[in-house]
């Protein structure tokens, strides 16, 4: 049985179904990649999970506990734990005191950290520990955000879009953290744009396309399958593209 | 934990040659988190405290320790505004009316069941905090300025209630208790022993107010004000933290409210309208709302400011104006954040000084 299992997951804005039946199974000891085009519903899939945004069918089960609904703080206190598209800190904040927030909120139910500073040496920001956050630079600032996630203690962490608006080598640099957490027992699920960056860190790939998956499986499987290239390359580019 | 070069985020350490615009700068900084030595914050606090204790054998006189007292009683209730809005980030400007809502408390206990202070207190310190949560309800769906509207409109009702409510809150006259009860030894009609009474009080408030600041809770608090969804996403219960918070904020305004009431012996509707609460508003955005000793400096210039400039109430008024544009314009934490600042920029100077020791603070 997967930590995560999702059945059936709907979401509904209006008239505009974003999610339309989702299935999915994510355990804690990988790396699960999570890809689709813009507007797929891959952003809505972790708010919907998470409690960000009320369910409209489906459930959410965690650990074999049914989590649909059921508020976002109390999903992250079972150390389920996701980051946000837009880096996201308590800006007038030091960057000790935002990872000493989260990681006092996650050691009331017993922390793998002793310490917030083991975390900031972790992702590597333990020189700016004194730093104001809103001051620190886009790089380092998100960083701060899987800090700050990884301060709760998680067994799975939901990553969104980590890389967005990095360069390559701190992209690459945020890989190689990212890589070192399903080792420790922390599960990793994200999604992100940058292809070469998925099928290296991936172990398994899950592809959305309109609220829907239209694949599952090994990267290089997955980015082999027609229906997959014609989602992203479109249909008349297929012969080109191979 | 190594020290980084603070010159280099938002603090404001001021180099050589500072132009017109970096002395703008080091006034506006926003060094609210930055920690301050364990050696300064008690040296403050021990000069603080002897100066308090001191002040009715200075010989300033009746009315000078008259305003002192009605200067500390407001502290103390602002102290509790300082933990919702600097803490929380949850402005109010219907605070006079949860002050009101202690005092009246108070004062009925003893009208109708003979209550003194003492018996009474508990009583209305709870009732307060339990107002300041129920108005506390819209925050869950608003915040920001309607929020505050909200507040605004508590305390037109509460005076509208007040004045309309017979014999029971004595209608627009109000409502007269006696002394405080005696403990053995002191008898509180004396003003000096008022004075410590509502001094012990304001300790009590500061104390308080300084270990949240230090704890989790306050952190909690801190995070919910700075990011509500992050806040969310580490596990915090946003909901629960910021009706609790208006609670521990209304126990502080029961508080000062009771110690009005036995201060004044005579309460009426108007002390808790809408006027004296945006003075209150005034005195923690001009004392700074974030800071330790943010609260008791706005009340000190606000209540002290006519009797030093010698000025009437229509002058005082417009006084308060200048001082709000002021502070606005100048010193957006604060009087509490431009002292801060111009500590954090001497110590800086100082480091900059000793070669870059990079000395731990």
């Amino acid at each position: 049985m997967a930590a995560l299992e999702v059945r059936g997951l709907r979401k509904q804005f209006g008239g505009v179904v974003a999610l339309n039946g989702i299935d999915l199974d994510i355990g804690t000891d990988q790396v699960v990649g999570i890809v689709g085009p813009n507007g797929s519903g891959k952003t809505t899939l972790f708010n919907v999970v998470t409690g960000v945004h009320p369910a409209t069918g489906g459930t959410v089960s965690w650990q074999g506990q049914d989590i649909t609904n059921i508020g976002a703080h109390r999903i992250a206190r079972k150390r389920l734990v996701r980051t946000f598209q837009q880096a996201m800190s308590f800006p007038g904040l030091t960057v000790y005191e935002n990872v000493r927030i989260a990681w006092e909120q996650g050691r009331m139910r017993g922390s793998r950290w002793a310490s917030p500073g083991m975390i900031l040496d972790f992702v590597g920001l333990a020189p700016l520990g004194r730093a104001i956050a809103g001051s620190l630079p886009f790089g380092s600032l998100r960083r701060l955000g899987l800090a700050v996630a990884l301060g709760v203690s998680p067994e799975l962490l939901l990553l969104d879009e980590p890389g967005a608006g990095l360069n390559d080598s701190e992209a690459q640099a945020f890989a190689a953290v990212i890589a070192q957490l399903p080792p420790q027992g922390i599960g990793v699920c994200l999604i992100d744009h940058d292809m070469d960056m998925m099928s290296d860190l991936c172990d398994r790939l899950i592809v959305l396309d309109f609220g829907t998956k239209i694949a599952e499986g090994l990267p290089a499987e997955v980015l082999a399958d027609s229906k997959v290239r014609e989602v992203y390359l479109g249909p008349n580019r297929k012969a080109a593209a191979s | 934990m190594p020290m980084t070069d603070n010159s280099a985020g938002k603090t404001g350490a001021a180099p050589e040659g500072v132009r017109a615009r970096d002395r703008l700068a080091l006034l506006t900084a926003d060094n609210a988190a930055v920690p301050l030595p364990a050696g300064v914050q008690a040296i403050t606090a021990i000069l603080l405290a002897v100066l308090l204790i001191a002040l009715p054998w200075l010989g300033l006189g009746y009315r000078f320790l008259s305003i002192a007292i009605t200067t500390l009683y407001t502290a103390i209730g602002l102290y509790g505004l300082g933990l919702q809005f600097g803490q929380a980030g949850i402005m109010s400007v219907g605070h006079a009316a949860l002050m009101g809502v202690g005092a009246y408390a108070s004062a009925i206990l003893s009208v109708q069941l003979g209550f003194g202070f003492w018996t009474s207190l508990p009583f209305a310190m709870a009732l307060s905090a339990i107002v300041g949560g129920v108005i506390g309800l819209p925050t869950l769906r608003v915040g920001g300025q309607h929020y505050i509207i909200i507040t605004f409109c508590f305390c037109a009702l509460f005076v509208v209630v007040l004045t309309n409510g017979g014999t029971f809150t004595g209608s627009a006259t109000g409502l007269d208790v006696g002394s405080v009860t005696p403990l053995p030894g002191i008898n509180f009609d004396k003003l000096s022993n008022n004075y410590y009474l509502v001094l012990a009080a304001l300790f009590l408030a500061l104390s308080a107010t300084y270990l949240i600041g230090n704890s989790r809770y306050g952190r909690t608090l801190r995070a919910i004000r700075e990011n509500e969804q992050l806040a969310r996403s580490v596990g915090i219960n946003v909901d629960l933290h910021k009706l609790g918070v208006l609670m521990v904020s209304g126990l502080f305004a029961g508080l000062a409210g009771v110690l009005q009431l036995y201060y004044l012996r005579h309460i009426s509707p108007t002390l808790f309208g809408a006027f004296p609460s945006l003075y209150l508003a005034l005195m923690v955005m001009l004392g700074g709302a974030r800071y330790l000793y943010g609260p008791l400096i706005g009340a000190v210039i606000v209540n002290f400011l006519p009797e030093v400039l010698n000025l009437d109430p229509v002058d005082s008024r417009i006084a308060y104006g200048v001082c709000l544009l002021l502070v606005i314009l100048l010193l957006p934490g604060g009087v509490g954040a431009g002292i801060k600042n111009v500590y954090c920029a001497v110590r800086g100077g100082l480091e900059k000084q000793g070669g870059g020791t990079n000395g731990r603070a």
